[in-house]
């Protein structure tokens, strides 16, 4: 019955597979519509799993694993090639395609232009089939499999300009900071199997309540190292650094990577390993902590940014953010639930912002924007919604899955006043900055007279209609995502009704964005001295807490400088002058015997008989 | 059919001498064939090889030396199936790859066949004195190939890997007939087959500094840290074409040497010092990766990062599990095939750049398209990115580490010391590859690779891709004979006289 999801899986790899092989001899036309077509197959087939799982009844829904081949088999670790279908991974398969399919047709018309257009969506398919392979896996290795090409894969887009030094750089970063991820769940992987002697997830999760009492240490250190790799590619604190610098790839990718995938992948872990986590509450404390630090961490910094992408970013770490805590406080469907609006409007947001960019030439700073409703009044229209969704503010998607957190963080069990705080000030904080970029990018006067702004083509204007339509009625799938989820998770999520909080949290929105209004209005000279006030906390949040230099010192450069120690003093006056000393000395000493060897007949003779009679004298004597 | 293997080459390269120098056409027809024959001999023993027998299969005996009962004695097992597949194409990579020797081909191709038929020798012999003969034979060629056509400091380096080398291959000497001598003590018999030896019990300190013999000798070769510092020398100095069978395959007859001989010989002198050994390994491993970081030649920079390599093989032998030693197995060959493609890849880049220094190297991509794609593959497996081969060999051998009892106190920090250096070799090999392909291009080159260049890569490609989707192919055929190496008994015994079961 569930045969065919290989087909989810199958169709982006072969897109990817046919793209990177003939992309260049085949018209753009055809690329763009293999590159869309196999993703939008993609999310036809996974509707396809939709339908398949709601005619089963609900506690029959999980635990579908199809297997293709073993894969391996060596000693006791032995292991399929198997997907696993489930509400879980499908409701995941629809956002990954759903969304990625508006992105892929957003490309069309966004990277019309570029000589490489073909390679970009050959990376695009890859992109997506990685996701897939991601949350598809039905054990933890081929998570990991996933989980390293998506690495790749965003790799690739990032540093897609790869003509660019800041383009390249970005990406190793990125790269760079997934690996450490993968390793941390990669040695989760071994305490797994030593725990388990399994790493199919069904078998693991099954036998975990069994094996483990609460807070054992070995589940802590298994939850904590796949905390690793879930928190290097949800970029949270610390692990966080990548994120912003991966603005250096075209924005679709960006999209991709804050909406649809890649980022939601740590979130997708702790929920598939809740049966691990609710084993580990110590663990599930901290993910709700570093949740809620990394939104405000995130927020503070995108209310100083200046580049219209870096500041969405920002709010992509932030409300993953949210999202970490509603999985610490183990509310999943709801988590899950705010991962699917997000995506909704945070890809929206960003393609509105490329859809600005693009119609600016390229232009990122906000300052240099104004104005911009008048010339692409589809392009504003949705921004505003995407931005009204992202502030929560009533009746949009965001508002049902963000207010939900907020109020859980304090009324659910593991919740309490400071999580609630804390997120609520994020939440004001938010509001405030996304209506900031609206304001100073689509209201008043223009600021570069120069730029001939115009309304995107419809190839990129249509995918914003579908997102804003999605990002503002989103919420009322609510119900239905909750029910849905329930058999996963096991329960389903109690909605708190909270009048006066649910009042505090709608005022913290709408103030943040009423005060951005009053920023806004007041006159430029103002902000400058309101700057020079703040002056060194302004410094330091534009620079990111200087997190980046920090790194640079503490574990960049040492590294570098230990290698160049190492490498002329260990290797070239270390190990290799001893071994040369080594010989040199032998010859040496040979040198100082081989006045033995005068080639003299009569020294011979003598040291023969001198030998001769050293022997006698041991024989007669010993 | 196994002494096909090692005689197409060895004869060949000894007909070779009575060709014209200027016989080129004839020269590279009689190398080409000799290298493709033996690989199609070898893939038919893919084929024919029993997957369920765990012992010797393809067994020959010839009587060599009667007197002192030393047989050419020949054999293939899973472990040793893969390193002769593997050697063999190698070898007619290497073949193709030496075509442009400029410099006396007649000679080069001889030299790297009898390099080839020596390595496929010590892959095969089962009788130690015939061991020995094919280990000194891989040495002669190596040591006449970087001496005439290398680069560099070549004689300084050939120097140095000769004598080097020799040191541990005459300690080896000393141990194999002391392992003669053992055997004989306790049942008067004189044998140089290694199938009988392994049977045989050896007290507890004779086996410690037997083994340190076994141990340094095989130990040079691959090799580990830190005995590694030959490497660097005759890598960079080394020819392209002779580097392919040296990184690729010759590194591999060290730990196939620990599989082969200290494993089932040793076990208690294993037992007591696999921790050391353990992190010697893991040591080479973040050595080798972080002096990687700090290479300005790509050449260098790859040499080193085989070191790095060749740490984690050597460790996951000294795991002593199944899983630990089938991974390295599965490594080695891993190794052989990204190892020499990425010297391939060296050559090619400096065939058209004319350096190989990384601050002169910039945004290739852009004329080299092809090669862009290829180099990305080989660099991403040679990093270890899961879903390629790299990263299964990595992976059981690390999962190895982690469940074994004898590397137990540490396991936790080899661990840790592998992922150090997984990580770094993402950033070196990010770097290699980035800072010579991408960025803008500050000289204007010219060509990609050759349709033939690029034939030369597709095969490894094509493995690097397949064995990642399917290892299990190589693992089953692995597994049944280190399934049996790891529970050998030991039946001749001479200290109690009180044998076991049979004698």
């Amino acid at each position: 019955m569930f045969a065919s999801s290989w087909f989810i899986l199958l169709f982006p790899l072969a897109g990817f597979i046919f793209l990177s092989w003939y992309g260049n001899r085949i018209s753009k036309i055809l690329v763009g519509a293999i590159g869309c077509g196999v993703v939008g197959a993609s999310f036809l087939t996974s509707l396809v799993a939709l339908s398949n799982l709601l005619f089963l009844p609900a506690e029959e829904r999980v635990g579908k694993v199809q297997v293709l081949y073993q894969w391996i088999s060596s000693a006791d670790f032995k292991l399929d090639l198997a997907i696993l279908v489930d509400p879980l991974s499908v409701f995941m398969f629809l956002i990954v395609t759903g969304v990625g399919f508006v992105i892929h047709i957003y490309s069309i018309g966004y990277m019309h232009d570029d000589p490489e257009y073909a390679r970009f969506f050959s990376y695009l398919n890859l992109f997506i089939f990685s996701m897939l392979v991601l949350v598809a896996a039905a054990d933890f290795f081929f998570l990991i499999v996933g989980w390293a090409l998506v690495g790749l894969a965003s790799y690739l887009l990032i540093g897609f300009y790869k003509e660019k030094t800041s383009a390249v750089l970005a990406a190793r970063k990125a790269f760079v900071m997934n690996v450490i991820g993968d390793v941390g769940m990669v040695i989760a992987a071994f305490v797994i199997f030593e725990s388990f002697g399994t790493l199919n997830f069904i078998e693991v999760f099954a036998a975990a309540p069994g094996t483990f009492r609460v807070n054992d240490d070995q589940i802590l250190l298994i939850t904590l190292l796949l905390l690793v790799g879930a928190f290097a590619k949800s970029a949270q604190l610390p692990l966080h650094t990548w994120l912003p610098d991966a603005m250096e790839g075209p924005t679709p990718v960006s999209a991709l990577i804050h909406a649809a995938t890649m980022v939601t992948a740590g979130v997708y872990l702790v929920a598939r390993c809740h049966v691990l986590y609710e084993l580990a509450p110590f663990t599930m404390y901290l993910i709700a902590t570093v949740g809620v630090l990394t939104a405000v961490f995130a927020g503070t910094m995108g209310m100083f940014q200046y580049d219209i992408k870096r500041v969405i970013a920002y709010s992509t770490m932030s409300q993953l953010g949210y999202m970490f805590l509603a999985m610490g406080i183990g509310v999943y469907s709801l988590g899950m639930f705010h991962l699917m609006t997000h995506a909704f409007f945070k890809a929206l947001l960003f393609l509105a912002a490329g859809s600005v960019i693009h119609a600016m030439d390229g232009e990122q700073d906000i300052r240099k924007m104004g104005g911009l409703r008048r010339v692409m009044p589809l392009t504003h229209g949705t921004f505003l919604i995407g931005a009204l969704a992202l502030a929560g503010f009533p009746l949009t998607s965001g508002y049902f899955s963000k207010e939900a957190i907020i109020l859980s963080s304090y009324h659910e069990d593991m919740g309490n006043f400071i999580f609630w705080v804390i997120a609520l000030i994020t939440a004001g904080m938010t509001a405030f900055y996304i209506f900031r970029v609206y304001f100073s990018t689509f209201i008043g006067e223009t600021r570069s007279p120069d730029a001939h702004p115009h309304e995107s083509p419809k190839t990129m204007v249509l995918p914003l209609i579908i997102l804003a339509i999605f990002a503002l009625g989103g919420g009322l799938l609510s119900p239905l995502v909750d029910g849905f989820l329930a058999p996963v998770f096991g329960r389903e999520v109690h909605h708190f009704h909270d009048g006066l909080l649910e009042t505090i949290a709608l005022i913290a929105g709408i103030g943040g964005i009423a005060t951005a209004v009053l920023v806004y209005q007041i006159s430029k000279d103002r902000i400058e001295l309101m700057k020079e006030a703040f002056a060194p906390l302004y410094d330091l949040v534009f620079h990111k807490y200087y997190i980046d230099e920090i790194y640079d010192f503490l574990i960049v450069n040492p590294t570098k400088a230990i290698g160049a120690f190492m490498e002329e003093k260990a290797e070239k006056q270390g190990i290799d002058f001893a071994v040369d000393e080594v010989g040199f000395q032998v010859k040496e000493v040979s040198r100082g015997i081989s006045f033995w060897q005068t080639g003299r007949i009569r020294t011979y003779a003598l040291n023969m008989v001198a030998g001769m009679v050293i022997i006698l004298l041991f024989v007669v004597f010993l | 059919m196994l002494s096909l293997i090692i005689f197409i080459p060895l004869l060949t390269a000894i007909a070779l001498i009575f060709v014209g120098r200027d016989n080129t056409g004839l020269i590279k027809m009689a190398g080409v064939g000799a290298a493709t024959s033996t690989l199609l001999v070898s893939l038919w023993l893919l084929f024919a090889f029993d997957v369920n027998n765990p012992g010797m299969q393809f067994v020959q005996t010839l009587h060599w030396v009667p007197a002192l009962h030393i047989n050419y004695l020949v054999g293939i097992d899973g472990i040793s199936l893969w390193m002769v597949v593997l050697t063999a194409f190698l070898g007619v990579v290497s073949i193709l790859m030496s075509l442009n020797q400029k410099k006396d081909l007649r000679n080069f191709i001889a030299l790297m066949l009898a390099l080839e038929a020596g390595t496929l020798g010590v892959f095969l012999a089962l009788d130690t004195i015939l061991f020995y003969v094919f280990w000194e034979l891989m040495l002669v060629p190596t040591y006449f190939i970087i001496g005439l056509w290398g680069e560099g400091r070549r004689v300084y380096a050939t120097m140095k890997f000769v004598i080097y080398t020799l040191v541990g291959s005459l300690l080896m000497l000393v141990a194999i007939l002391t392992l003669t001598m053992v055997h004989y003590g306790a049942t008067h018999e004189v044998t140089f087959d290694l199938r009988i030896l392994t049977h045989t019990h050896i007290d507890t300190f004779t086996q410690i500094w037997m083994f340190l013999f076994f141990f340094v000798a095989f130990a040079i070769k691959v090799p580990v840290f830190p005995l590694h510092s030959w490497l660097p020398h005759a890598y960079v100095a080394c020819p392209i074409p002779a580097l392919i069978l040296l990184t690729g395959a010759m590194s591999k007859t060290g730990a196939y040497g620990f599989l082969r001989f200290c494993l089932p010989l040793f076990p208690e002198a294993i037992e007591s010092m696999a921790l050391v050994i353990g992190f010697m390994a893991a040591s080479g491993m973040v050595y080798g990766a972080w002096i990687a970081l700090a290479q300005k030649d790509i050449k260098a920079l790859v040499a080193y990062s085989s070191i790095s390599h060749l740490g984690f093989i050597v460790l996951g032998i000294f795991a002593q599990n199944g899983e630990g030693i089938e991974g390295s197995v599965l490594q080695m060959f891993n190794h052989g095939i990204i190892a020499s493609s990425l010297f391939l890849i060296v050559g090619f880049i400096e065939f058209r750049m004319g350096t190989r220094n990384l601050g002169e190297l910039r945004g290739l991509s852009k004329s080299m398209p092809v090669l862009y794609g290829v180099f990305m593959l080989v660099m991403l497996a040679a990093l270890g990115l899961p879903g390629l081969n790299g990263f299964v060999g990595e992976f059981l051998i690390l999962m190895g580490v982690w469940t074994s009892h004898l590397l137990a106190g540490l396991a936790s920090i080899l661990v840790l010391m592998g992922g150090l250096s997984i990580v770094f070799a993402s950033v070196y090999m990010l770097y290699m590859f980035q800072g010579s392909m991408q960025e803008k291009p500050t000289v204007e080159n010219n060509s990609d690779i050759s349709s033939s260049e690029f034939k030369l890569l597709l095969p490894a490609c094509i493995l690097i891709i397949l064995i990642g989707l399917y290892p299990k192919p190589i693992i089953d055929r692995v597994s049944p004979s280190v399934e049996s190496l790891l529970h050998l008994e030991k039946t001749v015994n001479l200290e109690t006289g009180k044998d076991t079961d049979h004698h």
